[in-house]
């Protein structure tokens, strides 16, 4: 199928781009989720503003013990290592597992997070590296707390008139142990349960469990989690409405697998 | 037959010679072909399974563009009837009439510049419908009360058949007895590239042009010439290059005469290129069947007989030519597969349902029975406590009773079943998975063996009762001035590397280099009738024509050559290229002939054959009853329980062939098969809901097997002569995708025997795994 | 309905064209610039027969608007020339008989160009992960995965 006819913008500002937005356009940055929704007609904007020729939308600066990931850097970019230090090896190697190359070319970290397509890899790994999503709207940037900016299927924290700009995650210790398993039937297939526990010294780890058909479940302290993986997978997931036998299985596994990866 | 000393003829893995021009991106698609003027059409499909159709709103200002079967009278209906007593006759309008049978069904043409722009108008339509009952699972299809489909029958199925041996007093003496209910799904066959059709109205030839991507163009040019209410000779098929058969391009389409009806209306050329959403949601057509299987063995594995209730899901109408019943019918005749079987009670049904007609899939009826007869070996084997092997190997047809008539009549040409299997077993590494069960993993062994019929012809599909019944295949050879040998055939090349093969054949009979001969197939214009490329024929079947045209042509070309010589007919031969006499080195070179036949005919012989060098020849091989290839497939599987997920670990077949043409080809076509068994086995699956609604409608959702996920196969071959065809070629196209799904499974089922548990409908996906654990669990 | 003017450059070529915005790369390039070696597969970014080069690096032609790609360079399975990877590629899928209809090829090629020149060091198991976006349904993978192999090999000997 092709899509509904729709007009094109190309914001060079920020200022123009929120004004589009709030206007009713559809932003759009590599397209690789809103692509396939146009093509079948289930997504009909009127107009599509291309964020990608907006000032600072890729790339990665180091600031102050923080990373500022601007939101229109590539899967690609990161699986290649643009994000520096240990939490660039961790997102290296999710990205890796996103999608397939070609797609990872041009599909980025902000457009995938703001789709928030519950599935999606980085809305399940984001808030578990406990990071900042920087949105930017008429009054200037706003900062959000990643583990809330994914209210549900395709629903974030955002207002209709703000975009996300950058997503700030914390630099790590090269001590800080990860663990990440996701359930794909096929390499690149959409996951159907992710899970993923950070753990570094002198905090209390944190867990996500995501890919469940809503928003990712954050477990701000996992500390049980590690101590008996099995009980408390099982716990867990029984707090998870509407899911089948098979779903509640994975995603225990999921569980279980992501503490023994952070171990 | 052999007049080719270089290596290049049959039995060469000659490199293909189809291949440049796809590397280069220079294949031609329909899709690829564009007309001056060119319209493009979008079709507004049932949104609903089942439906009174009320009427079409059409966009205001573009009533003009969009076409109902109002609007295009004189298209006749699809009808593909069985000579099977009983069989119930569907039509099948173009356009809807004033019933809609299945999500996707064609309503209307919408016309526009673009294919977008016509999209915009079938988005822009009203559609006015009752909605009625859905009968979208076909064990539901034939209950009492059901809603009817085609309301002038009796029940929602096309046919039904039974085979009636007494197996009443089996249970008395058997010394073991099994029960199995399972299911297969409905798929997609996929093929890379959709359907496309591009037709077009040449006034001067008062002839409707039309480019599609089929397998069988002749068969589309005669239903389609049927419809419009044309000769024959008034409809020209091309048919280029084809992303893809499987089955899904035998068939003529409603879009075919909805197309050409547009065409010749508007004066303008018009096309359809079916999109993936639309060959999901709307043509998902094959595979999906249910069984309640009975087996009974004595101590030692012998089968004693088998007795089989067995419902095909057909879907909404009788596709041309096939028609709805080809797969059930064929249920009993298959079942034996290579087994010595005394005894079969048989009942199958054709379900009549709100989903896409059914159409013949790589393998057709033959995988699911093999699935179901495969894995209901097993248990067998489980419940007598002996080994999967042991249990085949009582039963498979020996080489001795070669050639074997079963008891439904099916004739084995020859082979060695056991001893494919005897290879099988050596390959694949069972001691170990033995070892490792011990320890505790949940890893298993599967097998499968069985036969794959092919290339059969009038005698069988005359029986058959289809429309469409395949005879004499020909071919037309002829010379060009230069000595190029163009070779014409009815069938199509969509993958199997005829253009290579078939070169290769006419080089075996006439030595001219395989460069040198051209292949051309794909256009009713240009080459001889044929039913088309399906059913593991064109090998044995176009392979035997132009080997046998090639042969006549070479009596001609030796004739005046000899003369050419200045000797006699008797004192030549025919070799790499060349008249050559037998009693030393001089000879002419074929295309020395050529340019004596059309250039300098001053020197032909007073007595030449004045037919000159082009010859039409038919082949049939005789008895026509088919080949029979056939393999043992092998495979370690290992099952994680906490997911379900399966792992192939190893994967072995031994195939059996018969003379392979192009060894190369033969096992690609091998692999591609089991890629496509593996997906039966494991990913494929439409499912859906109680409205009748596909629920699986992108690519993302209909798990196609990935490079991933298709193992490393070890592939073996035994190459056992067919005493009847032209080489000892057997037909094995489908083979590949025939015994995956049994073999598969059972490596599950072995794997998961420490549990208990049982693994029953395909595809096996983890979720089924899974429940399947949790059952014996519970 | 606006159109928007864009130039491209097209296997080397500037080429200054009209598009929808709503058309994707795909249909651009096979109707309007007639190079048809690109294929329409599925129009959800699954399959991979589309894929294409977008400024150097292989694209889903089929969910990348041509409007997007104003400005950029495009190469398809017609622009290759002479490429020493794209040639090894071409001749070791003849040898492997990696290719059967032939639809899924040229995407094939471009992603096994792009794993040739990425992934230097990638074993079997790396080149199946990495081809698993391209979908072929006629070779069971198997000559793909030891065509790719086998430049691979090549080049790390020479």
């Amino acid at each position: 199928m092709k899509p509904a006819a729709f007009d094109y913008a190309r914001p060079k500002e920020w200022s123009e781009a929120v004004k589009l937005v709030g206007a009713g356009a559809r932003a759009g940055a590599g397209t690789q989720s809103l692509g396939p929704l146009l093509n079948l007609r289930l997504s009909q904007p009127s107009t599509i503003a291309d964020l990608r020729h907006l000032p600072n939308y890729a790339g990665v600066i180091v600031a102050g013990g923080v990373l500022r990931i601007g939101a229109g850097t590539t899967h690609a970019a990161i699986e290649d290592g643009a994000v520096p230090g240990r939490i660039g090896e961790i997102m290296a190697a999710v990205a890796r597992r996103i999608a397939y190359r070609p797609v990872r070319n041009r599909g980025t970290i902000g457009g995938s997070l703001a789709h928030a397509d519950p599935a999606a890899d980085w809305v399940a790994v984001l808030p578990a590296l406990g990071g900042t999503a920087i949105a930017f709207g008429p009054n200037g940037e706003r900062r959000l707390p990643l583990t809330g900016f994914v209210l549900g299927i395709f629903e974030t924290a955002l207002a209709p008139d703000e975009l996300l700009r950058a997503v700030e995650v914390p630099v790590l210790p090269a001590t800080a142990k990860w663990g990440h398993w996701k359930f794909c039937r096929k390499v690149g297939e959409f996951s159907k349960a992710t899970a993923c526990v950070l753990s570094v010294p002198g905090a209390k780890p944190r867990a996500v469990l995501a890919a469940l058909d809503g928003p990712p479940l954050v477990i701000e302290d996992a500390s049980a989690l590690l101590a008996d993986p099995v009980r408390e997978a099982s716990r867990v997931v029984a707090t998870v409405e509407g899911l089948s036998p098979w779903r509640r299985s994975v995603a225990e596994t999921a569980l279980r697998h992501a503490v023994e990866g952070a171990a | 037959m052999t007049a080719s000393s270089d290596g290049l003829g049959v039995g060469a893995s000659l490199r293909r010679k189809e291949d440049a021009r796809f590397l280069h991106g220079q294949g031609r698609f329909v899709g690829d072909i564009t007309r001056p003027g060119m319209l493009e059409v979008a079709f507004l499909r049932s949104p609903v399974a089942h439906a009174r159709l009320r009427g079409v709103t059409k966009p205001a200002g573009a009533e003009k563009r969009v076409f109902t079967l109002d609007d295009l009278p004189g298209m006749g209906t699809i009808r593909a009837n069985s000579a099977l007593p009983g069989f119930r006759v569907s039509e099948q309008p173009a356009l809807a009439k004033d019933k809609l049978r299945h999500v996707g069904e064609l309503i209307a043409a919408c016309v526009a510049e673009s294919r977008a722009a016509a999209e915009d108008l079938a988005a822009g339509c009203e559609l006015d419908y009752e909605t009625l009952p859905a009968i979208s699972d076909m064990r539901t299809a034939t209950a009492p009360g059901a809603a009817l489909l085609h309301e002038h029958w009796s029940m929602n199925a096309f046919l039904e058949t039974r085979r009636d041996d007494d197996v009443s007093g089996l249970d008395a003496i058997a010394a073991a007895k099994v029960t199995r209910t399972l299911k297969t799904s409905r798929q997609s066959m996929a093929p890379l590239e959709g359907r496309g059709v591009l037709a077009e109205w040449d006034p001067r030839l008062e002839q409707m042009i039309v480019t599609t991507s089929t397998q069988m163009p002749h068969v589309t040019k005669s239903g389609l010439a049927d419809c419009l209410g044309l000769d024959e000779g008034q409809v020209r098929i091309v048919s280029p290059d084809v992303g893809g058969g499987f089955g899904y391009k035998g068939i003529l389409l409603p879009e075919e005469i909805v197309c050409a009806t547009l065409a010749r209306k508007l004066g303008r050329p018009v096309r359809w290129l079916e999109d993936r959403f639309e060959q999901l949601s709307a043509s998902a057509n094959c595979r999906e069947h249910h069984y309640v299987l009975t087996a009974w063995a004595a101590k030692d594995g012998k089968l004693l007989g088998v007795e089989c209730e067995a419902i095909v899901d057909a879907g909404a109408y009788s596709s041309y030519p096939f028609g709805a019943c080809l797969e059930a019918a064929q249920v009993g005749s298959i079942l034996p597969g290579p087994y010595v079987l005394p005894l079969l009670r048989c009942h199958t049904v054709s379900a009549c349902t709100n989903k896409p007609p059914i159409l013949p899939y790589r393998g057709v009826a033959r995988t699911g029975v093999c699935y179901a007869m495969e894995t209901t070996l097993d248990a067998l084997a489980r419940k007598l406590k002996i080994t999967p092997q042991a249990i085949r190997f009582a039963n498979l047809v020996p080489p001795e009773a070669m050639p074997y008539r079963n008891l439904v009549g099916k004739v084995f040409d020859s082979g060695d079943y056991p001893e494919s299997l005897r290879r099988a077993e050596k390959a694949i590494d069972i001691a170990s998975v033995r070892k490792r069960q011990a320890a505790g993993e949940t890893v298993g062994v599967g097998f499968a063996t069985f036969c794959e019929q092919g290339a059969h012809g009038t005698s069988v599909y005359h029986a058959w009762g289809i429309p469409f019944v395949p005879g004499y295949e020909q071919s037309s050879v002829r010379l060009t001035p230069d000595g190029v040998l163009e070779v014409r055939v009815g069938v199509h090349n969509h993958g199997q590397g005829m253009e290579t093969t078939l070169s290769q054949v006419a080089h075996e009979v006439l030595g001219i280099h395989p460069d040198r001969v051209r292949v051309v197939h794909g256009d009713t214009a240009l080459t001889p009738y044929s039913t088309g490329t399906w059913g593991s024929r064109a090998g044995v079947m176009a392979g035997g024509a132009v080997a046998e045209a090639c042969r006549q042509l070479s009596v001609r070309v030796a004739a005046i050559g000899a003369a050419l010589l200045q000797v006699a007919k008797d004192d030549v031969v025919v070799e790499d290229g060349k008249v050559r006499r037998k009693d030393g080195d001089s000879s002419v070179s074929i295309a020395d002939v050529a340019r004596t036949w059309y250039r300098a005919p001053q020197n032909l012989p007073p007595d030449v054959d004045k037919g000159g060098l082009e010859i039409t020849a038919g082949y049939r091989p005789d008895p026509d009853t088919g080949t029979h290839s056939y393999a043992a497939h092998a495979v370690v599987a290992r099952v994680d329980t906490d997911t379900g997920e399966v792992v192939l670990e190893d994967y072995v077949i031994v195939e059996d062939g018969g003379k392979l043409l192009n060894p190369m080809i033969v096992d690609g076509q091998v692999l591609g098969g089991l890629a496509q068994g593996i997906g039966t086995a494991l990913y494929e699956e439409m499912p859906y809901d109680a409205d009748g609604q596909p629920l699986a409608a992108t690519l993302a959702d209909y798990l196609l097997p990935g490079s991933t996920d298709v193992p490393d196969v070890r592939l073996e071959h035994m190459e056992t002569l067919s005493p009847w065809t032209t080489f000892g070629q057997k037909g094995i196209g489908e083979s590949g995708a025939i015994g995956p799904p049994g073999a598969i499974v059972n490596a599950i089922n072995d794997a998961l025997a420490r549990i208990g548990a049982e693994v029953m409908d395909l595809p096996a996906t983890p979720e089924r795994v899974l429940a399947a654990i949790h059952a014996c669990r519970k | 309905m606006s159109k928007i003017a864009i130039t491209l450059t097209v296997n080397g070529e500037e080429t200054k064209v009209e598009t929808e915005p709503r058309e994707h790369l795909a249909d651009l390039l096979r109707g309007k610039l007639l190079l048809t070696g690109t294929h329409i597969g599925c129009e959800h970014g699954v399959c991979g027969a589309c894929t294409v080069e977008v400024d150097g690096v292989p694209a889903r032609s089929c969910i990348t608007h041509a409007g997007v790609c104003d400005g950029a360079a495009v190469r398809t399975i017609e622009g290759f020339g002479d490429d020493e990877i794209m040639a090894a590629l071409r001749e070791a899928f003849a040898r492997e008989h990696a290719l059967q209809c032939g639809y899924c090829t040229p995407g094939m090629l471009v992603t096994s160009r792009d794993i040739v020149l990425r992934l230097p060091d990638a074993d079997e198991a790396r080149v199946r992960e990495e081809l698993a976006g391209n979908l072929c349904r006629c070779t069971g993978y198997r000559g793909i995965v030891r065509a790719v192999l086998s430049v691979l090999a090549e080049r790390r000997k020479a």
